[in-house]
Order: C-alpha cells, then sequence, then structure tokens
C-alpha cells in the first residue's frame, strides 16, 4: 500500500512528506529506540511518541519510509530537518499510539495472529 | 471521543474503538491476557477489573499523561518503573510486549504492588490491533 | 506533648522516624552511596621506601600496631609489605632484604573517590583487610580497612537519626500536634533505577491509608513520581518529602546538583537534557514537569546552575478523611 493511501484512510496530518508514493507495508508502534532497532521491519509506519531526531536517523536505518507522531506531540525543529535530508515522513495525529495502532491497522489489514 | 475510519479498500466503515468509550461494559484483565495469548506472572488486584482505558507507550511521563484509572498498560519496557508507574496511574495490569525477558526483580516489585503482570510474544502493534479486535468480537 | 489529639490527625511519630529510618536499610544504602572512600580512608599513614629493610618494617608494624605497610616514595606507589610477607622473610632468613625485593605488587587498590558501597563489595571479593587508596592521578592518598567503614558509618547514622528527631521535635512545635497530618521524607539516589519510583509508591499508599479523595491521590502521586525521578536522573541525588498540613499537601524535591541552566525552557512541553540511555529507560521525554505543573494546585521551580534544584508542588486538601 501506498504511504498516500494510509494517510487519506486514517485521516493523519501530513507535516512532511518526501514521497507520497513510498511503498508500506506494516507499521510498528514503540518510543524505544532500540527496540526498534532491533524488531521494526522495513517499510513500516513508526507509530511513537519519541519526537526526537534521533527517531528519524533509527527509521532511516531500518528502512522505515514514515513515522507518526502521536497526540500531536509538538515535532522539534532538529527532527524536521533530519526527516528531510533523511527522506523520511513525518505524520501527526492527536489519537493514542494505541488508537493509531488500530486505525493503521485495520487499514493495513494485518491480522495478527 | 470516538474515533472511526473509512477502509479504502473494502469501504466497511471499521472502528469505532470501543475502549474510548466508558459506558460500555469491556474486558477483564484476564480476558485481554487470554485474548493475546499472554503468559500472566503474577495476577495482582486488576487482574478481575475491567480494562477501561488502553495505553500503548513506552515512556512514563506519557502514561501519567492520562487522568484515568483502571489501564491496560502495553509497552514494550522491561523495568521496574513500568511497574512502579501504573501503581501510581492505578493500572488494571501491564502487558510487556515483544516476548521480552523480564528482570527477575519484575514479578517481585508486581507482588509487591499487587499489580497485574503479564508478557506476550506480539509486538505492541499486533497487541493493540488483537486487543481492539477482542474487544470487537465481545460486543 | 501537648493534649491528646483527635486520633485521626495525629501526627505519626512512626511516619517521621520512618523518614528512611523506619526504612532503615535506605539510610544506609544512601549514605553508602553518598560516602565516599576518601571520607573513610586513614590518611596518616606510616609508609616506608623501597630501600627500607624489611627488618625496619617489621619494627615499624610492632611501633605502630599495623599489619600492613605501603611503600611509596614521594607519592608514588611500589607496593604493600603486610605481616605474611614478614613472616615468610624471617622464615626465609631475608628479613635484612630490602623490601622491593619482597613486598606485594599485584594489589587491588581502591580510588579516592568510590562510594564506600564499592569498597564493602571489594572486602567481600577478596578478603583482604585493607586497601590502598590510590587518587586520580594514581598516587598514594590513604589506607582503608573495614573497620573505618564500620567506625564512619555508625557516627554519620547517628547523625542521621539525630537530625531526624530534631526535624519531628521541630514540625511538633511549630504546628501543634493536630495540624500535621502526615510528613515523610525519602532519600533518592543518582541512577538508582532499582528504586526510582518506589518513594512515590509508598507516598501514594500511606495517601490511601488515610482515605484522600482518589482524584487528589493520583495528582500528589504524579507529582511525587515526577519528581523523584527527574532526582534520580538529573540530579546528583536528592531528598523527595510529602507532607499534609492544614488543608494543604505538599511535596518537595530538592537536590544539591547540578541545578539547572534556564528554569523556563525545562519547564516547557518537551525540552529535555536526557542522553540515549535515559530515553532507552522510559524516561526523558521532556514532560516531567509539565505533568507536575498540570497537577498541581501550585508550583515552583528554583534552582541555579551549580547550585541544587528545589521543585515544590502544593495541592488544596479537601475532604480529607
Ligand atoms: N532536579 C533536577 N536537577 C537538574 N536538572 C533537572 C532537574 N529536574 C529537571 N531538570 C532538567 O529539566 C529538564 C526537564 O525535566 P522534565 O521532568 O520536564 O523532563 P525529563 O525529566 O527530561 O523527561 P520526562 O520527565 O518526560 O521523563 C530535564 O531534562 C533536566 O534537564
Ligand atoms: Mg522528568
Amino acid at each position: 500500500m501506498k504511504l498516500r493511501d494510509i494517510i487519506d484512510a486514517c485521516g493523519l496530518e501530513p507535516v512532511l512528506v518526501p514521497d507520497a508514493e513510498a511503498e508500506v507495508s506494516s507499521a510498528y508502534t514503540s518510543d524505544l529506540l532500540s527496540d526498534v532497532v532491533a524488531h521494526c521491519t522495513e517499510k513500516s509506519v513508526l507509530i511513537t511518541v519519541q519526537n526526537h531526531k534521533n527517531t528519524v536517523a533509527v527509521c532511516t536505518l531500518v528502512g522505515a519510509p514514515a513515522i507518526l507522531i502521536a497526540h500531536r506531540r509538538e515535532i522539534p525543529a532538529d527532527m524536521q530537518e533530519a526527516a528531510a535530508r533523511e527522506g523520511v515522513a513525518l505524520l501527526h495525529t492527536s489519537d493514542s499510539q494505541f488508537a493509531a495502532s488500530c486505525k493503521v491497522g485495520s487499514v493495513l489489514g494485518i491480522d495478527p495472529r | 471521543m470516538e474515533c472511526g475510519c473509512r477502509s479504502k479498500s473494502d469501504n466497511n466503515f471499521v472502528g469505532v474503538l470501543p475502549c474510548f468509550r466508558k459506558e460500555i461494559f469491556l474486558m477483564t484483565m484476564a480476558e485481554v491476557a487470554e485474548a493475546l495469548k499472554a503468559e500472566v506472572l503474577v495476577e495482582g488486584e486488576g487482574y478481575k477489573k475491567d480494562v477501561r482505558h488502553v495505553v500503548a507507550s513506552d515512556l512514563m511521563s506519557d502514561v501519567l499523561l492520562l487522568d484515568e484509572e483502571d489501564m491496560l498498560l502495553l509497552t514494550s519496557l522491561a523495568g521496574d518503573q513500568v511497574l512502579r508507574t501504573a501503581q501510581i496511574v492505578g493500572a488494571a495490569g501491564v502487558i510487556v510486549v515483544n516476548g521480552k525477558p523480564l528482570p527477575s526483580s519484575m514479578v517481585y516489585v508486581a507482588d509487591t504492588l499487587r499489580m497485574t503482570l503479564a508478557t506476550c510474544r506480539l509486538s505492541k502493534y499486533e497487541a493493540c490491533i488483537a486487543v481492539n479486535a477482542a474487544l470487537h468480537s465481545k460486543k | 506533648m501537648s493534649a491528646p489529639a483527635p486520633s485521626s490527625v495525629l501526627l505519626e511519630p512512626k511516619s517521621i522516624a520512618g523518614s528512611g529510618v523506619g526504612n532503615d536499610p535506605l539510610v544506609l544504602l544512601e549514605l553508602i552511596q553518598r560516602l565516599k572512600v576518601r571520607d573513610v580512608m586513614t590518611t596518616e599513614l606510616a609508609t616506608v621506601p623501597r630501600s627500607a629493610p624489611l627488618c625496619d618494617v617489621q619494627e615499624l608494624m610492632r611501633r605502630k600496631k599495623i599489619s600492613g605497610v605501603p611503600v611509596e616514595e614521594d607519592g608514588r606507589f611500589f607496593g604493600l609489605v603486610s605481616i605474611d610477607d614478614i613472616i615468610r622473610a624471617l622464615g626465609g632468613g631475608y628479613i635484612n632484604d630490602p623490601c622491593s625485593k619482597h613486598m606485594t605488587t599485584k594489589l587491588v587498590v581502591l580510588e579516592d573517590d568510590m562510594p564506600i558501597s564499592f569498597a564493602l563489595r571489594y572486602f567481600n571479593r577478596y578478603h583482604y583487610g585493607r586497601f590502598p587508596v590510590l587518587n586520580r592521578d594514581r598516587r598514594l592518598v590513604g589506607i582503608i580497612c573495614q573497620r573505618d567503614i564500620n567506625r564512619v558509618l555508625l557516627v554519620e547514622l547517628s547523625k542521621e537519626l539525630n537530625r531526624l528527631e530534631m526535624a519531628s521535635g521541630k514540625s511538633l512545635d511549630q504546628d501543634g500536634v493536630s495540624e500535621l497530618y502526615l510528613m515523610r521524607e525519602f532519600t533518592v539516589c543518582k541512577y538508582d533505577f532499582e528504586n526510582a519510583g518506589k518513594a512515590a509508591n509508598e507516598i501514594k499508599r500511606l495517601l490511601q491509608d488515610r482515605q484522600l479523595p482518589p482524584k487528589l491521590i493520583r495528582r500528589i502521586a504524579v507529582a511525587a513520581y515526577e519528581l523523584e525521578i527527574n532526582l534520580c536522573v538529573h540530579s546528583d541525588g536528592g531528598m523527595l518529602s510529602c507532607q499534609i498540613a492544614k488543608g494543604k499537601a505538599e511535596v518537595v524535591a530538592r537536590d544539591a546538583g547540578p541545578g539547572i541552566e534556564d528554569v523556563e525552557w525545562a519547564c516547557r512541553d518537551g525540552t529535555s537534557t536526557a542522553n540515549e540511555w535515559i530515553r532507552s529507560l522510559g524516561f526523558g521525554a521532556g514532560m516531567g514537569l509539565v505533568n507536575v505543573k498540570r497537577v498541581a494546585d501550585e508550583f515552583e521551580v528554583k534552582s541555579k546552575k551549580g547550585s541544587g534544584t528545589t521543585v515544590r508542588a502544593a495541592f488544596t486538601v479537601t475532604g480529607a478523611a
């Protein structure tokens, strides 16, 4: 599925979307960067409240094309700069990580079991 | 505070997340644990209580933000601080995701705080979806 | 003590003594973390140069009633002559040799700015009676034996006890028995993540015992937790106290360093100086002080870079049991 489709279907607010056509196949919810490095798969949307520039670096590392910041937590300037540089999309939602995960999950249609 | 969304693929209305509606009957910690195939390590005070909210977070200050009792805390953080935070907000229980091995102190701390503690193999993302699905199927 | 007060508002002597002493291990733990090897070690050293014959060392031991003598020249540490070395020298007939030839050089040493908890672990691990203490520049500055630690700990403990008794006495005089409802104080050590949050957990439990309104308990507990974690994460260690008197609850976190450079910045949502390690432990979102401010009726931060920080969160107590 294209990133654009998820943004539309879940009503996410694009903050910075370098490539709306980026392929997304899954999502990963975490606020621990070490955990993201260890478990997040390629082409995942990272759902988090960890609004730190290192989050961008970690996404680049694992090949995650987008970061969805829950609770509409303010995105600091250095994080936006890093995302622009690395070509990682930044999205906002007022939902919690839980609600956002459920929504993204229902759109991506993954049966966890 | 309802949140619904439309799935593009099948155009079905997907989710009014019931956990945001306080009046609906929800699941107990015991039922949630079963739905997630979680291994329950400590059956605390909240084990038989209804879970009224789900918080999926690894940042303790973020957990303290929600002003509600009886939450289920889904976290990938395996440490005593998770239980201590859960006690502060009066959580119904804590489920550590990703099948993380827990430090041995955690069971002891959960026991002293009488906090329900479980682990499950799902990722947090998968666990969120599974909890939500279980809530829907129960209704 | 004045006339008997209604039991529901009686000051609990136990709570006050409990300012750590009720949880006696806490005071001890804090002490052995706070006190450094340099605070306990003996600095008046009887040392010998490398050229000193072993018989001189034996004589020195006898005179000073000590069982080990460091070999040192101008602060440079070469080794240690122990009673065992002397006995062996007597048996082997080389008691007149210079000590550099037979001293023990493979030595376990301690550094002067290690906490004594560290020293205690060493005493447990290696069964030596004493350890030479070196400073950063690897110069010999003292010697430490287990007895030194015991002596200083006893002194410090009795000081702590006095202080706590004074504190309880004072609050009795100031507020009168019936006014002070609850007062408790906890020590929070730097980076002690094993115990971080314990004090807030305990405060919440105490408030529940007193059947304060649940919403209020939760607000106080959230503030106490955030401030306790800040002491653990950002300060060099400090005290967290919770007091309820005269219809007001107060949570105060006090530390002696390193202080906050820009308080206004620190109190903003999302601003933090935490590093990756702290974030991997689930802290450092920069939301803590915002949380405290949100739940408290009064909120105040006093801090100066280089000195300490005091954060006070106050709550109006209504409907207390
Ligand atoms: N006791 C203290 N001593 C020194 N600095 C402090 C102290 N308390 C807070 N600070 C400074 O204020 C900043 C903001 O604190 P705050 O509690 O709001 O966020 P945090 O502790 O960094 O993250 P969180 O509380 O979300 O885990 C800290 O990052 C730190 O720099
Ligand atoms: Mg904090």
